[in-house]
């Protein structure tokens, strides 16, 4: 699947960023994660953008 | 003089939201002499387009919880409570693959649920009827805890004139009075009226709150980080165990959790077609910045009313609410919040009455062709059982609570990887389910969740992975001889996905397999 839809990966943005950052992220973490809610639509945004090409 | 101006703008809109889900029907019960039929009732004919899929799929994230417990926990822990904004967008995210891919089957298929996915993926209606009443013991406290959550915001927003008792039993009839004739169309409808007051109330609230209190953000943010700094990183505030090992373990958990989750799944089983589910995709997330404002308020209450303990401190809140509004805007704020009680109970009612409908009952030959009559009737029983327990045995429905959403996180090997693996058995999925929900008993009924510092509910799904998966390869290979097309499930980007809706089928799925 991520072979034929590579844009995927874009999805992992918001895991990487609420989850995989949080040890070093840890008032800045609630910039942090809002920052990471506001770019979330982003992520599926350059998803769907792959998938329309 | 308060009392009665809050509770009069909260009867009229009472009385508005009944309406208007009653309303979401009107013209869709001709021409079939049923209403419509399940499919119409239980996923809305299939025909919701982005908006309602929106407001609906939003509303369904935003509940009592959001007003409440995410105050309570800003307000006693602070940074922990930021699980709910992670889960829920990365489970959006997920959601953009996950969603069309169940949808196609479902339509396909003639699906309206998980139960039936999972015994058309088996071939076993018994599977779907097991599934079914399992699901039902984890959503059950869900209505609960709306009904609870409710009942308080209500009893409150009326200065005590409504009592709790009286308020759980509207907070069960306004639900029932509508949900059972319009089934998920008057939840969208209703969720249209929900959604434009707590985007109102909250915004309000985001701006009023820190000006009437601190002069503005500045000086709470300054307030917040030199008096209160140990609520800014986690574990948080208190000896609370919620570190960050805990909150990556359960945003993980949950983001996977929630796509399967049969509220979530009827959101996307209501939608016209593959792409209001991608486009939603993209927008569900933004709305997640609402709930940083009940967090940031529960927060600003430490200094407003501070000393607040246990249950009491859900309310942080609405305490500033009714300490510095008016009556009729403490009534508007209130209707918002019931709302965000009603709208997902109505769902997970109707859910509840669905699974039973379509796979448990219908499993009786007499009831087979009756499958929508069937579900209405469940969906009243859920809300009277749940209702009745609110009254009498409050603690058992709040006790399995605690294991609702790790409970169904077990469901996800075979629902999720089942779809998409067909050398997964029937034995290795239900040999890891019933060790994945027996560890989530044992950790959870034993106290001991966190676990190891993580959350129980993954410790025990990947008990659960391990277990289907030696028990799959160390088994025989089923024997199935429908082709993988007919049985598994597939994200199609640019199949035609705008063709005749599959015809429902009245006989539950899996049946003649």
């Amino acid at each position: 699947m991520l072979r034929r839809r590579p844009q995927l990966l874009w999805l992992l943005v918001p895991h990487v960023l609420y989850l995989g950052a949080l040890p070093f992220v840890n008032p800045f973490l609630f910039v942090w994660l809002l920052g990471a809610t506001l770019l979330t639509p982003v992520a599926v945004w350059l998803t769907r953008r792959g998938d329309r090409r | 003089m308060n009392a009665a101006v809050a509770t009069s703008v909260f009867g009229v809109f009472m009385v508005v939201t009944v309406a208007l889900g009653l309303l979401a029907m009107r013209g869709r019960s001709r021409g079939s002499g049923d209403g419509g039929g399940l499919a119409e009732w239980s996923v809305g004919g299939r025909s919701l387009g982005t908006v309602f899929i929106w407001v609906l799929m939003a509303g369904e994230g935003y509940t009592s919880f959001s007003y409440l417990g995410a105050a309570g926990w800003g307000y006693n822990y602070g940074a922990p409570v930021l699980y709910v904004v992670a889960y829920m967008s990365c489970g959006y995210a997920l959601g953009y693959v996950v969603g069309p891919m169940l949808w196609a089957y479902a339509r396909k298929h003639g699906l309206v649920g998980i139960t039936d996915m999972v015994a058309h993926r088996f071939g076993r209606p018994w599977l779907g009827a097991l599934v079914a009443v399992l699901a039902t013991v984890f959503l059950l406290p869900y209505i609960q805890l709306q009904i609870t959550g409710m009942g308080v915001v209500v009893s409150t927003i009326s200065y005590g004139a409504i009592s709790l008792n009286q308020a759980y039993f509207i907070a069960f009839a306004v639900t029932t009075g509508f949900v059972v004739v319009s089934g998920l169309r008057g939840s969208a409808w209703v969720s249209v009226l929900k959604d434009i007051l707590v985007i109102a109330t909250l915004g309000f609230l985001a701006l009023y709150v820190p000006i009437h209190y601190f002069d503005g953000y500045g000086p709470f943010l300054d307030r917040l980080v030199t008096e209160k700094s140990q609520w800014l990183t986690f574990p948080g505030h208190g000896d609370s165990g919620l570190g960050q090992a805990w909150f990556i373990t359960t945003s993980f958990l949950n983001s996977l959790t929630v796509v399967i989750f049969p509220t979530t799944v009827a959101g996307y089983l209501g939608a016209k077609n593959a792409d209001v589910l991608r486009r939603n995709a993209m927008w569900l997330p933004a709305y997640n910045v609402l709930l940083f404002v009940p967090m940031l308020l529960g927060m600003a209450a430490l200094f407003v009313v501070p000393g607040l303990v246990g249950a009491e401190s859900n309310l942080a809140l609405f305490k500033l609410v009714v300490d510095s509004l008016p009556a009729w805007a403490v009534g508007v704020i209130g209707v918002a919040a019931a709302l965000s009680s009603i709208v997902p109970m109505a769902v997970f009612m109707l859910v509840i009455g669905t699974m039973w409908g379509r796979s448990v009952l219908s499993l009786v030959p007499r009831w087979e062709r009756r499958q929508k009559g069937v579900a209405q009737s469940v969906v009243v029983a859920s809300g009277v059982i749940a209702l009745v327990l609110t009254y009498t045995a409050p603690n058992t429905l709040v006790r399995l609570s605690l294991i609702s959403y790790e409970g169904m996180a077990q469901l996800l090997p075979m629902v999720l990887l089942g779809l998409i693996w067909r050398r997964l058995t029937l034995l290795g999925a239900m040999s890891g389910l019933v060790v994945g929900v027996g560890l989530v008993c044992g950790f959870v009924f034993t106290e001991n969740d966190p676990v190891w510092g993580v959350n129980a509910g993954i410790v025990a799904l990947g008990a659960n992975l391990v277990v289907a998966l030696a028990v799959t390869y160390a088994g025989p290979r089923e024997r199935d001889d429908r082709p993988d097309s007919e049985v598994l499930a597939r994200d199609e980007i640019g199949v035609a996905e705008d063709g005749a809706d599959a015809e429902l089928s009245l006989a539950p799925a899996g049946t003649g397999h």
